[in-house]
């Protein structure tokens, strides 16, 4: 429920002015694969457009558990996709230094896991390439204080934890300096063609309704869940069954390591540390439409109940929220359903449905973006006839702050600050936002005390063009996402907003409603322990004591 | 369930805690218990950093104490602290301070020693020695003296009684301030219990903890442990007339480590006053007090508050004829164990003790009681007033 | 065996009320207390009821309390008992020489730090609006470096309100904090209550504002209850100050527990700090003491009566589990949605109540808990503030106006 004020007037078809934009790709979906696309194909010269209807990584990219596979839950089912993981993670730990955190990963296996499945899993292991050590349960103990002392057998592997949000920004602002362009809030609404050849697409904006046709050569449709309904646009189909995922965030990290049970894939049973809190994940069921992500109570108890096999003392961690995403899974057979569906993907390119310049991704996992953006590109720079070979896979997403600016930074930055921040900004941002710092000490204040976000941060995330809302400026910095849920750094990024400027930050109830909304959502399925008490919190804060929804009437007479 | 956990989860980010922290309330140079406790905890947990202002908590407990959820801020605090120090060394000054029992025992086992010592410490802070190493050379450092507790007691002849106690008299009662040590021993005979020293305690560890020498103190824990797991078995009481160390045995040891026996040890360990309240509870206590016409003002030591169990001292001197008692209820004295005493703090110190000075200066009175030995120098220090034990005072009444 | 007559278990207004209530009557009264409530989290105004069912502001809330419906504790407490509370906590405000201003017959909106109004009925004078009615400039004042209060945003949102449409002008005050941790709302009143600090914002404020005008502040005017710094910032500024509603840390909820505190002691009232309450000693459907658990031993506090203040979810009083609601002392009956998907609705700020704020203990007019069938649980017992049943303090706009009805009639009924 984020951003939540949809245009309802649709105004005559028009392009702005005289000037229809122009693109020679344009790029539907801001998820991890059509970021990917959009670096690749702006690496290698083409002038590229992206088009999310929402904010970047609004679907499925940012609601899943951030594991960057090792390619080990898919050693046994399926070797392919193991082998593709392990070679991603590679990759990507190479040049994505700044949005994977290399925290390695185990697998345990438990009294009642199989047996049986643990040697084929090292002989899979063994076979895709995956380094999987075995070490003694004592020695993960000493790793993992926290963990299980029902422990059977462990292994460690290369897993990682990677952060979507970053991903998918690092991935733009990357594209940017190659001329990518990217306009969010933006929907796709109808495909347009001469001669079954695509000659643009026709979009809304998603809060004034405005409707504009952009130019282009070629179409790729990287929408994910919504697949199905940008290929309906052309008429075509293209079955993609959305399968729930819920997931749980816990307040802190209950593990250094990411924690895999060494059994069939199944339920609520990987944890991953993320910077400062653990998310476990995740269940499978179908979906009644992309948007169908609100979580369920039922779903919670069941992934806590499975979870406490890991960490016996789940139940007394901090739940801070639970969230619900849309596997985009494609079959080519409608019957295959869930984990029992492929996950890897496929390109169609819809020449074959008499529709030219246009091809759609499907299927498919975040560990594999990259390369799933790879062979897009290629498929696309085939039929541009662009020759120049795909770079992805060496130049790094952003640059490493220089150590004289890390070090400069850590003057300004409160302690534990730094290292976030630059990997959140990168070295070009932290260099504006450690200059806004220097020059105005007020600039160093905490917005948000739990994820440890700054104003020059806050200001400078609300300031870019791709910022419509908190909840966009939320995602580009962790704000509210930390133990209190907003309810500090709410009033107080909406105080900043009001001082900005900006065009959306004038409705300043609305702002404040619409963040803490958002925050809601994941917070109202589990409302018990300290969730319910922090709720309470927040709700006096903002409806107790600011009455920021009373109705007000006649009083000032 | 366990009561204290290590784990920052309960914590609302409420600010409770920050309107009751009396060094944030003094100085802007603490980031406050909120920000260094639960919410630091959080990333200490996933990455390596440190926070410079972590070494300005006091470990007062005044957070603890007005926390709604039950966080048990001030520990999170210390084990930050403890784990600040695997990456630097700790000042000189630290080290004397965190090591008090160490230096007494140096000072008092050489021939004249606790007069030399003291005479050292004079000339030191006169020198400017002790601001050198970070102590401050406002104040002095507590004066050893001439013969300490344990080697008084050992002198006495009490009389024997089938109920006994165990007396753990800490280092400050022991080194620097006997007398009540001495005064505790008369009020017990004077309630027909016979009072047993245990030569074998070592310092309560307190002192190291505050300054980061966590495994150094986990050993002054085990050894304590042992003994007072000894007369648990016994089924003698362990009493102590100081209210850190009271605290540290019975809660921040269980807090800090995983020692075994340690929950069942802090229910035979009591604080002197409380022990004589429940014995009057029970209609046990000697109650012919002679008259005391004076007028006395009480400071609860931050310490005892956090212990739960009320103000006993304020009970336990109504017994006493012609005594009036004020209670100053005037916050934490500043002092707060070392803390007062390192040079950097000795301002921050004051500045929260302010409140308390003007509250004794106020009110007229000659004597000042407190049950802490910290408390008692700053409370002299400041406002200029002699404190005492409660123990003191009603020896006092007994002997009249 | 020691004995209280009353034992108080929560030191939030509630349970403060009730022991000032109780030791007034000549009982002697024990607090336990563990941490420090609310009060210093949720501000200092006594909200009594803004706003019925339908969520429309109500005219006042006297009007508001003849409508409410049965279950809600007022009715339970009724409107002499409403009254004689609020007649009881003036008069503490009075002695006290911090003086609460308000009645039941007049709806107060006060602005906040959001630029909205919120209807209450007993403010402090800091919080007193009359003069903004006819003022033509209103200054909108904020502090340097203080992120939790944007004056522009105040300004902005009023200044849109019927009857608020004033001339603002915004100014700065810098307390030259330059070093350290980010600055908070008590900071400043700190700040302020030295005479330096009241010297320095007095200078850089009366080369800024007219005389006669009303200056709206963060609510900073020091932390003492009293009224010297906002006397002595008149006085010197010839203008109005009139403080605000703001994000916790809240200074003049500090002041109102500073004073109620003061009061209690100056009374002789045992407050007992850190002490969880665990569990009950019963005999024969009576409550003869309570223990404390903490992390030393048990101790056991006798008493012909209890009070129990000790919050809701939030405060501990309630715990929530999936599914239901425990009362953990006494294991008194609260009844809770089976579904937990019933406890919140799914808009936050929801045109209607919300479930989970209104869980609690269900009691009879003199606060004692019942059970399911009607009966009443345990005779001593007595119920005060978030506790009770049936309000949700949030939307209707009774925060501290329950926890000092209820705590003042729990006392009145032991």
């Amino acid at each position: 429920m984020e951003c939540k004020t949809k245009g309802s007037s649709v105004t005559s078809f028009q392009g702005r002015g005289n000037s229809v934009e122009k693109a020679t790709v344009v790029v539907i979906g801001g998820g991890a694969t059509g970021v990917g696309i959009l670096r690749d194909l702006a690496m290698r010269g083409v002038d590229v457009l992206l088009l999310e209807q929402r904010d970047l990584v609004y679907g499925s990219s940012s609601r899943y558990h951030g594991l960057l596979h090792s390619g080990g839950r898919y050693a046994v089912k399926d070797a392919a996709a193991g082998k593709e993981c392990i070679e991603e993670n590679t990759i990507l730990r190479k040049i994505g230094k700044h949005c994977v955190e290399a925290t390695e990963g185990f697998f345990i296996r438990l009294p009642e896991d199989d047996k049986a499945f643990e040697e084929k899993w090292v002989e899979g292991c063994r076979k895709v390439g995956i380094p999987a050590i075995p070490i003694s349960p004592e020695e993960a103990w000493r790793l993992e204080p926290n963990l299980t002392r029902r422990i059977q057998s462990v292994y460690r592997v290369p897993d990682a934890a990677i952060d979507g949000f970053r991903m998918a920004w690092q991935n733009v602002a990357s594209a940017r300096r190659y001329g990518g362009r990217v306009r969010t809030y933006t929907e796709v609404i109808g495909i347009e063609q001469s001669n079954n050849q695509v000659v643009g697409v026709t979009v809304r904006n998603f809060f004034t309704g405005e409707v504009e046709k952009i130019a282009c050569d070629f179409v790729v449709s990287a929408a994910g869940s919504w697949a199905g309904e940008i290929a309906g646009l052309a008429g075509i189909k293209v079955h993609v069954q959305p399968d729930r995922g819920t997931l749980l965030a816990f307040n802190h990290r209950l593990s250094s390591r990411i924690i895999n049970r060494l059994r069939p894939a199944s339920d609520g049973d990987i944890f991953v540390p993320h910077g400062s809190i653990t998310i476990l994940g995740t269940t499978s069921s179908p979906a009644e439409s992309p948007e169908d992500n609100l979580p369920s109570t039922q779903e919670v108890l069941a992934m806590m109940k499975i979870g406490e096999a890991t960490f016996e003392n789940l139940g007394q961690y901090r739940l801070l929220r639970a969230f619900t995403g849309t596997r985009p899974l494609y079959s080519a057979d409608p019957s295959a359903k869930g984990r029992g569906a492929s996950r890897n993907f496929v390109i169609l390119d819809h020449e074959k449905d008499n529709v030219k310049g246009f091809a759609s991704i499907v299927g498919g996992k975040f560990t594999t973006y990259r390369l799933m953006a790879e062979k897009m590109s290629d498929l696309v720079c085939r039929q541009l006839k662009v020759t120049a070979p795909c770079r992805t896979a060496e130049e790094p997403l952003v640059e490493d702050p220089s150590p004289g600016l890390l070090e400069k930074a850590r003057h300004y930055f409160p302690a534990y600050g730094t290292e976030l921040a630059a990997s959140r900004l990168g070295a070009e941002r932290l260099e504006k936002v450690v200059q806004s710092m220097e020059q105005d000490p007020e600039k160093r204040q905490l917005v948000c005390e739990c994820e440890n976000i700054t104003l020059a941060e806050v200001e400078a995330a609300a300031q870019d063009s791709t910022s419509h809302c908190l909840s966009d400026v939320r995602r580009k910095t962790r704000l509210g996402m930390g133990t209190c849920q907003g309810a500090f750094c709410t009033f107080r990024s909406v105080g900043v907003a009001d001082s900005q400027n900006l065009t959306w930050g004038q409705d300043t109830n609305k702002l404040l409603q619409e963040f803490l909304q958002g925050r809601w959502n994941g917070i109202r399925p589990i409302l018990w322990g300290n969730t319910l008490r922090e709720a309470e919190l927040t709700r006096g804060i903002y409806a107790g004591m600011l009455n920021i929804n009373g109705v007000i009437d006649n009083e000032g007479k | 369930m366990k009561m204290y956990q290590h784990n920052p989860d309960n914590c609302t980010a409420c600010t409770a805690c920050v309107s009751q922290c009396p060094v944030t309330a003094v100085t802007r140079k603490f980031r406050g218990p909120k920000m260094v406790g639960p919410a630091l905890e959080r990333l200490r947990l996933s990455q390596e950093d440190a926070e410079p202002s972590l070494e300005y908590c006091s470990n007062c407990k005044n957070c603890d104490m007005a926390c709604p959820s039950g966080v048990p801020i001030s520990t999170l605090n210390m084990l930050a602290r403890a784990k600040s120090f695997k990456n630097r060394k700790h000042s000189l000054g630290e080290e004397l301070l965190a090591h008090g029992e160490k230096m007494a025992k140096l000072a008092v086992n050489l021939p004249g020693g606790a007069f030399f010592a003291n005479m050292g410490m004079h000339i030191g802070s006169g020198l400017g020695l002790m601001r050198m190493v970070g102590i401050t050379g406002q104040r002095s450092l507590p004066a050893y003296a001439a013969e300490s507790f344990l080697s008084q007691f050992k002198k006495l002849r009490q009389q024997i009684f089938p109920d006994k106690v165990v007396f753990y008299p800490g280092c400050f009662i022991n080194y620097n301030d006997p007398q009540v040590g001495m005064d505790f021993v008369a009020v017990m005979q004077a309630n027909r219990y016979e009072v047993i020293v245990e030569e074998e305690f070592v310092c309560c560890g307190s002192p190291m903890v505050v300054t980061g020498y966590l495994a150094e103190a986990e050993q002054h824990a085990e050894k304590n442990s042992e003994l007072i797991k000894k007369w648990r078995e016994k089924s003698v009481p362990v009493i102590t007339c100081c209210t850190s160390c009271g605290l540290m045995l019975k809660q921040e040891y269980q807090e800090l480590y995983d020692i075994e026996g340690l929950a069942e040890n802090a229910k035979n360990l009591y604080d002197a006053c409380e022990f004589l309240l429940l014995l009057a509870d029970k209609g046990k206590l000697n109650t012919q007090f002679a008259a005391l016409e004076e007028k006395v003002i009480y400071h609860a030591p931050c310490h005892l508050r956090a212990q739960g169990f009320g103000l006993p001292a304020l009970d336990l001197l109504e017994f006493i004829p012609g005594l009036t008692v004020e209670n100053a209820d005037a916050g934490c004295c500043g002092l707060s164990g070392n803390y007062g005493f390192k040079a950097d703090k000795y301002d921050i110190s004051m500045d929260i003790g302010e409140r308390l000075f003007a509250r004794i200066k106020g009110s007229g009175t000659a004597t000042a009681v407190s049950d802490c030995g910290t408390c008692r120098l700053q409370i002299a220090h400041g406002a200029g007033v002699a404190a005492v034990h409660p123990v003191t005072l009603l020896r006092q009444a007994y002997q009249r | 065996m020691r004995e209280s007559d009353v034992i108080v278990i929560g030191s939030g207004f509630a349970g403060l009320i009730a022991a000032a209530a109780a030791d007034k009557r000549g009982k002697k009264v024990t607090v336990l207390s563990k941490g420090v409530g609310t009060l210093t989290i949720g501000g200092g105004t006594i909200d009594l009821l803004g706003y019925g069912n339908d969520g429309r502001p109500l005219a006042n809330p006297a009007a508001g309390l003849a409508a409410i419906e049965p279950a809600h504790p007022y009715k339970k407490i009724g409107s002499p008992a409403i009254y004689a509370a609020i007649k009881f906590f003036l008069a503490i405000c009075e002695s006290a020489g911090y003086p609460y201003l308000g009645r039941l017959e007049e709806m107060k909106w006060i602005p906040t730090a959001a630029g909205t109004l919120k209807p209450t009925c007993l403010v402090p004078k800091t919080m007193d609006t009359t003069c903004l009615k006819s003022a033509h400039t209103v200054y909108a004042a904020g502090f340097q470096g203080l992120k939790d209060y944007y004056p522009h945003l105040v300004a902005k949102n009023l200044s849109k309100l019927p009857g608020y449409d004033k001339n603002y002008e915004i100014v700065m005050v810098n307390p030259h904090f330059t070093d350290g941790r980010d600055v908070s709302a008590l900071d400043v009143a700190r700040w302020l209550d030295t005479g330096t600090g009241r010297k320095e914002c007095i200078r850089q404020l009366v080369k800024k504002v007219k005389a006669g005008a009303v200056i709206l502040m963060p609510p900073v005017l020091g932390t003492s209850p009293d009224y010297q710094v906002l006397e002595e910032m008149e006085t010197a500024l010839d203008c109005r100050l009139v403080e605000t509603v703001a994000i916790p840390p809240s200074v003049t909820g500090f002041r109102l527990r500073s004073m109620m505190l003061n009061y209690l002691k100056t009374a002789g009232v045992r407050i007992i700090e850190q002490v969880s309450v665990a569990r009950a000693i019963m005999e024969k459907g009576k409550c003869l003491g309570v223990v404390t658990q903490n992390i030393d031993r048990e101790r056991t506090y006798y008493a012909k009566n209890f009070i129990l203040a000790n919050g809701g979810f939030y405060g501990g009083g309630l715990r929530a589990e999936p599914g239901q609601a425990i009362e953990p002392i006494f294991n008194l009956p609260v009844e809770a949605p089976a579904k937990q998907e019933e406890w919140g609705n799914r808009q936050l700020f929801s045109p209607e109540k919300q479930s989970f704020a209104k869980i609690g203990i269900t009691v009879d007019n003199k606060m004692r808990p019942l059970a399911p069938n009607g009966s009443i649980a345990i005779e001593n017992i007595f119920i005060a503030g978030r506790n009770l049943r049936g309000y949700d303090f949030c939307f209707e706009k009774s925060g501290n106006g329950v926890a000092l009805a209820s705590g003042y009639q729990a006392a009145m009924s032991v």
